[in-house]
């Protein structure tokens, strides 16, 4: 197996999907934003939480196989270690944004106000762990460990490779650290979760949006590994990688975007058949002001990946392998997109009126807001925004899977890997 | 599926790969294999033995569809026109709550209908008496076997010591 090295092509494609991402960011920050900066910084928080949920997941996904002793994927892992390392850049990037509002550069957090939080009783109840300092704790403490273990699972895998003896002295190791990530990463992925996304609208809680939202990210990985490794065995490499490891991860894809349905619809039905009022404000919002949107996420996630995949041989061919994984990709990115933006317009309206007193205030406020492009829909310096922020994530990942053997050998599931058969 | 008064040869293996391995030399001298029998299903067999993909999944669709539509009309047309109820405050048409009822009748249709199906293509239900070959196809044994009246008994017997086979014997099932 030749050591991966990435295609001249590729690279300056990648290159060039970071620059229409810089581009898009400069432009979105010093001509097309509103008075309080919100669509650069919410689009930076989108795309940095996003990326960081796949290199998550890909890193819990990779401790799951790794627990269970299951040596289907071994052939590729490295591509998972690779996506894991990811965490580094898209936690400090998280925090950049953090550190943003604490220095009041940004506004994306209603709890983050407190002239807000001293006149509402809500926020003020919610105070003890919406603050900065539980943010940065689950961002840096909490992250900081996931990608200590990533590091440390990465270099185990690594030094296996160079003296392993086909034993399971290294893989008994990993097996400890993927345990230990599997129960400390479900717990605190699941407050970092309320803590990026859930409290941006800082009224509303849902007990199961840390699954619905991670399950959106474990579901771009798979796509994203599947476009990957189609891509890598044109390329000449991953040749063992055979129909059958696309069939499973194509499976894969399928029962989580099930899953994922299953996380929606139950979010979403328990909230419409309790009718809360402040329950049902985050669901009211969205299916009045983004219909499109709303019954599109469940289009492109659920119907139409569903259709596609239910047949056998839909997952054993490239074309719509690759079709519903671009299609997924997109899918939950936009998913993202409509858990966020809608409580960050919210929290720009409410500060808005806060900044100009007076009764004008709010009619200001509306005014600032709506002029503002990027929170209705996704628009060019959006779709800019992630072309840059995937060509990053590829970029990293490539340049990771480039620094190690591409396969492992001396991993004691290595020969299980290349007879896998459905 | 009763005794048929078939007269067959068979062979017994120890091993998968052997199985695996016995099968394709059989197919390359054109000897007709009447059944194959495993006590776990064996990867990489069926297309060996020139089986296509089984359709049961395209039945299990469209009793899975029918279970959709049985469930979601029925609660349409029982609650949203002939007997309006409000409950809960909600409409007369409340699809969200029918939803898990859809799913659920989706699923046992989908099921119970694969189930009767694959038994009624099977031939099997109550009071059917399997021919049993052998006992220990169930346990830890591999068999080919050869319908005795449709093939040349000398190249099956030279096929069988050839591809170590453990035992060769005779039957009428």
């Amino acid at each position: 197996m030749k050591q991966f090295e990435i295609p001249t092509k590729l690279n300056t494609l990648l290159f060039a999907m970071m620059g229409v991402g810089l581009l898009s960011l400069g432009l979105t920050y010093f001509v097309f934003d509103g008075e309080l900066q919100e669509r650069f910084w919410s689009n930076l928080l989108h795309n940095s939480i996003f990326f960081t949920v796949v290199a998550f997941m890909a890193l819990f996904f990779y401790c799951c196989n790794i627990v269970a002793l299951s040596g289907w994927y071994t052939q590729f892992k490295r591509l998972w270690e690779a996506y894991s390392l990811f965490l580094l850049p898209g936690l400090l990037l998280i925090a950049f944004v953090g550190l943003s509002g604490m220095l009041g550069w940004s506004h994306l957090y209603h709890w983050a106000d407190p002239a807000s939080v001293a006149e509402d009783k809500i926020l003020e109840g919610k105070s003890p762990f919406l603050n900065y300092r539980w943010y940065f704790m689950a961002t840096l403490l909490f992250g900081g460990i996931w990608y200590f273990i990533s590091r440390r699972l990465r270099s185990l895998s690594v030094q296996e490779d160079l003296h392993g003896t086909m034993d399971y002295k290294y893989h008994r190791k990993m097996r400890v650290f993927a345990a230990f990530l599997l129960i400390f990463g479900g717990f605190t992925s699941a407050a970092a979760i309320w803590l990026w996304v859930m409290s941006v609208d800082a009224h509303w809680y849902s007990t199961l949006f840390a699954w619905y939202s991670c399950v959106s990210g474990l579901i771009a990985m798979v796509a994203l590994t599947i476009m990957t490794l189609i891509y890598l065995k044109a390329k000449g490499y991953y040749q063992n990688v055979t129909l059958e490891h696309l069939h499973d991860l194509g499976k894969y894809m399928f029962a989580f975007s099930i899953f994922w349905t299953y996380m929606w619809f139950s979010q979403y039905m328990l909230i419409w058949y309790a009718n809360v009022g402040e329950e049902t404000v985050y669901f009211k919002e969205r299916l009045d002001k983004y219909p499109v949107l709303f019954w599109g996420n469940l289009l492109i996630n659920f119907v139409l990946p569903f259709l596609v995949l239910l047949r056998n041989d839909t997952k054993r061919k490239y074309g719509t392998l690759i079709f519903v994984s671009a299609m997924l990709v997109f899918g939950h990115w936009l998913d993202y997109f409509l858990m966020l933006k809608p409580g960050i317009l919210h929290t720009t309206h409410a500060l808005a009126g806060h900044s100009h007193d007076g009764h004008s205030a709010t009619e200001h406020a509306h005014h600032a807001a709506e002029a503002v492009g990027g929170f209705a829909g996704p628009g060019f310096l959006e779709l800019g925004t992630f072309i840059g922020f995937l060509g990053f994530f590829l970029f990293f990942s490539y340049r990771a899977l480039r620094n190690a053997n591409m396969e492992p050998k001396k991993d004691p599931y290595y020969e299980e890997s290349l007879h896998h058969h459905v | 599926m009763s005794n048929t008064g078939t007269n067959i040869i068979y062979g017994l293996y120890d091993d998968e790969t052997d199985l695996l391995a016995a099968v394709k030399e059989a197919n390359s001298q054109h000897l007709e294999i009447m059944d194959v029998l495993s006590p776990f299903p064996v990867h990489g067999l069926d297309p060996l033995l020139g089986l296509s993909e089984s359709r049961l999944h395209v039945a299990g669709f469209f009793f899975g569809l029918t279970g959709t539509l049985v469930a979601f009309l029925f609660m349409t047309w029982s609650l949203g026109f002939d007997w309006q109820v409000i409950y809960g405050g909600k409409p007369y048409w409340p699809v969200p709550s029918f939803i898990p009822i859809t799913f659920e009748l989706t699923v046992l249709f989908a099921s119970v209908g694969m189930v009767v199906t694959f038994y009624t293509i099977c031939g099997l239900g109550p009071g059917v008496e399997n021919p049993i070959i052998d006992k220990r196809i169930t346990d830890n044994k591999f068999c080919i076997a050869f319908d005795a009246s449709h093939t040349n008994h000398e190249a099956v017997n030279n096929f069988f010591s050839s591809t170590g086979a453990t035992e060769v014997n005779q039957k009428t099932i």
